[in-house]
């Protein structure tokens, strides 16, 4: 088993969920609070890793984080290394693999708040974020279960983005999708059903927590 | 406080001026009024635009033109040599640009819905706004008290551990009267149909209770209704709209008279 490739996974996983939460809940109260072509848009680029194939995306931040370009450079010599080839440049490249999976669970569940709650509200003194933060978040809480599990199994089960920005380096950027690749490149069956196991027993915990969460699916269990 | 039913004042100062002028599709509104009583009760059958009224005042809608000013209650206090200070503060004004922001406008509002908090319990919906940050054991102490006899004249005391899912509809009701007039720094109520959920003999103490304690903070009161009994039993100054314009204010007994006619000889069959 390669603990190595095990932890940084993890780490990788919950990096990305953490700081996805923090750039997800305000631009999904942005989008769900308004219709109009700026939110359109967005929304569509947000959406775009959903459909892009991932090697695209990889190739993209490749470029744009590589020594080619201004801000590439400018990011090297903040960090004093790459980004490419690096935890930061995984994170950076997971962050937008994720993002459509952390921002559609939000989006559904702040436009499931209710109007009238808010503008109750507002019209009782509270600020827009004293609102934001004592009802509609509460109210879209089983949506924040619901973005950051599937953000954290997206991410531990992220390969095309991983592959093309991280390159293969052990402790550094190999995560167990990309061990598991090498183990099967060198026919060590044994090993690469070891990682498989291991990620699916991620995956099935992770999606349990979604489905025993009263709330999350389904009916909520105060109005049962 | 004898005799609540019958304080119309003859003082014409208003504490708010109204002019509006909107579209939603096909209908138009166009009204313009100024509200000097304690209790104005707007009057319109359905869809004539009550409701876009009050949510103008309110600031939950941006007329496509308008000028609505209001001018606090102790603005209007008379000094000592009989000079009356008015100090005005323009909510919206279309030509002017300005627009304050509902949860800055100190108008609190009621409902036809109750909209409460459905993840707090009503004691916590009450609390919502109440200010209770004070330091000082003796105005601590004043402020429970306050918020003990809101309690009471909501008649929720019974209900505080519940949350509002479980609620029947004038309970609802109540609760979200009780937080509007938990929340601190009043300066007009908007009641959108609020007690049509309860029954007689308790709305009419309600109201009685509620018209003392509203007087005694001198938060006067503009109050929706589509119903000419609940217009006679509050003997309130009534505007009554029709089409999205005022064709009428006055007392109820004037402008509702002919109204009243109708549905009488309606009832008994005389057309």
């Amino acid at each position: 088993m390669d603990t190595e490739a095990l932890l940084l996974t993890l780490r990788l996983a919950l990096s990305t969920t953490a700081v996805l939460l923090l750039i997800a809940i305000p631009l999904a109260w942005w989008i769900a609070s308004g219709t109009g072509l700026r939110r359109a848009f967005i929304r569509a680029v947000v959406a775009l890793p959903l459909v892009l194939p991932p090697t695209v995306l990889g190739f993209y931040l490749l470029v744009a984080l590589g020594p080619l370009t201004a801000p590439g450079r400018l990011l090297t010599r903040l960090l004093g290394h790459p980004v490419a080839f690096s935890f930061s440049g995984l994170l950076i490249g997971s962050l937008l693999y994720s993002l459509p999976f952390a921002v559609q669970p939000l989006v559904s569940g702040f436009a499931a708040v209710d109007i009238a709650l808010i503008e109750a509200s507002l019209l009782l003194g509270a600020s827009p974020l004293r609102t934001f933060r004592s009802i509609a978040l509460p109210l879209a809480r089983p949506s924040l279960l619901t973005a950051a599990v599937l953000t954290f199994t997206h991410t531990v089960g992220e390969f095309g983005v991983v592959l093309m920005l991280g390159g293969n380096i052990p402790g550094a950027t190999r995560t167990l999708s990309i061990a598991l690749y090498d183990q099967v490149q060198d026919f060590d069956y044994a090993a690469a059903n070891r990682t498989s196991s291991v990620l699916l027993l991620i995956a099935l915990v992770s999606l349990l927590a979604i489905y025993l969460v009263p709330g999350t699916i389904g009916k909520r269990d105060d109005l049962v | 406080m004898s005799d609540i039913k019958s304080e119309i004042k003859s003082d014409p100062a208003p504490h708010l001026s109204f002019q509006m002028k909107h579209c939603l599709g096909a209908f138009s509104l166009d009204t313009a009024f100024e509200l000097t009583q304690p209790w104005t009760l707007l009057f319109a059958p359905s869809g004539a635009g009550k409701t876009t009224i009050l949510r103008a005042i309110a600031g939950l809608l941006r007329p496509h033109q308008a000028r609505i000013v209001s001018y606090s209650s102790y603005s209007r206090i008379s000094l000592q040599n009989g000079e009356t200070l008015t100090a005005e503060l323009v909510l919206t004004d279309t030509a002017a640009g300005t627009f304050v922001r509902p949860h800055q406008r100190s108008i609190r509002m009621v409902s036809q819905n109750a909209a409460l908090f459905p993840h707090l319990s009503v004691l916590k919906n009450i609390r919502y706004s109440f200010f209770d940050r004070v330091r000082n054991p003796e105005e601590r102490k004043q402020n429970e008290a306050d918020l003990k006899a809101i309690l009471a004249l909501c008649r929720v005391e019974h209900l505080t551990a519940k949350m509002p899912p479980r609620l029947s509809g004038g309970e609802r009701q109540r609760v979200a009267l009780a937080r509007s007039l938990a929340a601190s720094s009043c300066t007009l109520l908007l009641l959108d149909e609020p007690f049509t959920g309860l029954d007689a003999a308790l709305r009419d103490e309600l109201i009685a209770d509620l018209r003392v304690w509203l007087a005694r903070r001198s938060i006067p009161v503009l109050s929706v209704t589509h119903d000419i009994s609940e217009a006679f039993r509050l003997n309130a100054e009534v505007l009554r709209l029709d089409n999205g314009r005022i064709t009428a204010q006055g007392p109820a007994a004037a402008v509702l008279a002919e109204e009243r006619n109708r549905l009488l000889a309606q009832l008994r069959g005389d057309h």
